[in-house]
């Protein structure tokens, strides 16, 4: 199956990958998300979240990324940037600590999906997700 | 005798509440140059701090008055008695501020005094709300680990899962405790807090510690290049926020990226302490006017334009220079010069 194409057929309710640098947030995105029922893949900054999917010969799938701004090495900025130049069909979330009104609106200007402020609500993060992978259903469809 | 209007060599007779406002006041003022400054009392307020700021002090009213440096005599005991020495003994040319003149100035100097105790206090509190949105990603980090992990403690039976839980959250706990105790500290009224001995290099450390939380540094080299410096004289709290600004000011011209050099080493009786960073540099024609109030070249909302007047302001007020030097293209150097603490 080539890169990009949902997963919702298979097993889960779809692959959603978590790129933020601090592991707890990882763990509670994780548990939060597993538990709802979707595949999650992990990526501790953007370097390693456009390796993880990038790498040509083992294309990861993906429906949904959940991503943190502030981040060491490649910034969150950095990475939404590649990860929508691309794979522009995959929704992008922003789950941020920093809260920025301006920064945020620009994001969403930009094409971000939705935009989080830690610490994220329960419902809030599945609803978020659920509505991202409609977007994603709605794009492949599209395309 | 002295023929040059524009410099006024003062004596200060009196070193109480009032005649400390004004030696703070006169060492501000370039065209003042403070002779001595005399109290009968050897360990009186104002005398003290002269002789950190290495004025003469003396107890030695007369003594002082007859060595014919000063063309100004202020007198702020209000002691009629005194007044009358002063003006039996006085040179012919010194003219002597006494008595209601007298009074009046020292009010204007008490209320400048507070004037700038509530600057320094509220360029405090605009830093700190920079700081804070910073310290808002520290902390909700932490925070939504405490909030997501108790609602997966909620429906988890397994002792083994609550068990590691718990022990995370409560290290969040911790975390965002260490967090807030940090900024504590920092926003304490520094009035408060008596003038000590403060080492340079602690200084240092401590605003490269509250910067970290503040911005992101982690694409910013650090490098530190300490000499074992004695002590200067100072209150903690005010210097670390010359510090604390002087690094966030370096960490935000270099967007984030590049190396931050911190250095000191003492020289003559001086401690320097320089903050370095590899950003733009500084244009030249504003290389002069960086310090002056309400300058900024950040975007409105980002900066008060008050942060380096203020450091200045602090350092100048304890004898010392804060200095800044930049090429362009090639980062900015902040040096900041106190005198030793005399051991």
């Amino acid at each position: 199956m080539p890169w990009g194409l949902h997963t919702k057929d298979g097993p889960g309710n779809g692959r959603v990958m978590i790129v933020d640098d601090e592991d707890n947030v990882r763990k509670v995105l994780r548990l939060t998300l597993t538990k709802a029922g979707y595949d999650v893949v992990e990526a501790e900054h953007g370097g390693k979240g456009i390796e993880a999917i990038g790498s040509d010969d083992n294309m990861l799938m993906l429906d949904v990324i959940i991503c943190d701004i502030r981040m060491p090495k490649i910034n969150g900025l950095e990475a939404i940037a590649f990860f929508q130049q691309q794979y522009p069909s995959v929704p992008i979330i922003v789950a941020t600590g920093y809260p920025d009104q301006k920064m945020a609106t620009d994001l969403l200007n930009r094409g971000v999906f939705d935009y989080l402020v830690k610490p994220v609500d329960r419902d809030k993060l599945l609803a978020t997700v659920s509505a991202a992978m409609e977007k994603r259903l709605a794009l492949q469809h599209d395309h | 005798m002295d023929v040059s209007p524009s410099t006024i060599r003062v004596i200060i007779v009196g070193a109480g509440k009032g005649g400390t406002a004004l030696l703070e006041l006169f060492t501000r003022s370039p065209d003042v140059e403070i002779v001595g400054m005399a109290d009968i009392n050897p360990e009186a307020p104002g005398l003290r701090l002269a002789r950190n700021l290495g004025i003469h002090t003396t107890t030695d009213v007369l003594a002082l008055i007859a060595e014919d440096r000063a063309n100004l005599i202020v007198d702020v005991t209000g002691d009629a008695a005194m007044r009358t020495l002063i003006l039996q003994h006085k040179p012919p040319h010194a003219e002597v501020l006494g008595g209601k003149a007298a009074l009046l100035v020292w009010k204007l100097a008490q209320y400048e005094h507070d004037l700038r105790d509530q600057l320094i206090q509220s360029e405090k509190m605009a830093s700190i709300g920079t700081l804070a949105s910073g310290i808002a990603h520290e902390i909700n980090n932490p925070l939504y680990t405490i909030t997501g992990l108790s609602e997966h403690l909620q429906d988890e039976s397994n002792q083994e899962v609550i068990q590691e839980y718990v022990e995370e959250i409560i290290t969040a706990g911790k975390r965002i405790a260490d967090i807030v105790q940090g900024l504590n500290a920092f926003a304490r009224r520094s009035h408060e807090e008596e003038t000590g001995d403060v080492n340079l290099n602690q200084t240092l450390d401590e605003a490269v510690k509250m910067a970290r939380r503040a911005t992101v540094l982690d694409q910013v080299q650090v490098i530190t290049k300490f000499d074992d410096v004695p002590p200067v004289r100072g209150k903690a709290d005010e210097l670390l926020q010359v510090f604390v600004n002087l690094v966030t000011n370096a960490v935000q011209a270099m967007e984030g990226r590049g190396t931050l050099t911190l250095s000191t080493d003492s020289l003559n009786g001086y401690v320097q302490a320089t903050v370095t960073d590899s950003g733009p540099g500084i244009p030249r024609n504003n290389l002069t006017r960086i310090f002056d109030p309400f300058f900024t070249t950040k975007e409105q909302g980002k900066g008060t334009g008050l942060g380096l007047h203020i450091a200045r302001d602090i350092v100048t007020q304890y004898g010392g220079q804060l200095t800044a030097d930049s090429t362009l293209g090639q980062g900015a150097t902040f040096t900041v010069k106190l005198p030793a603490a005399s051991q």
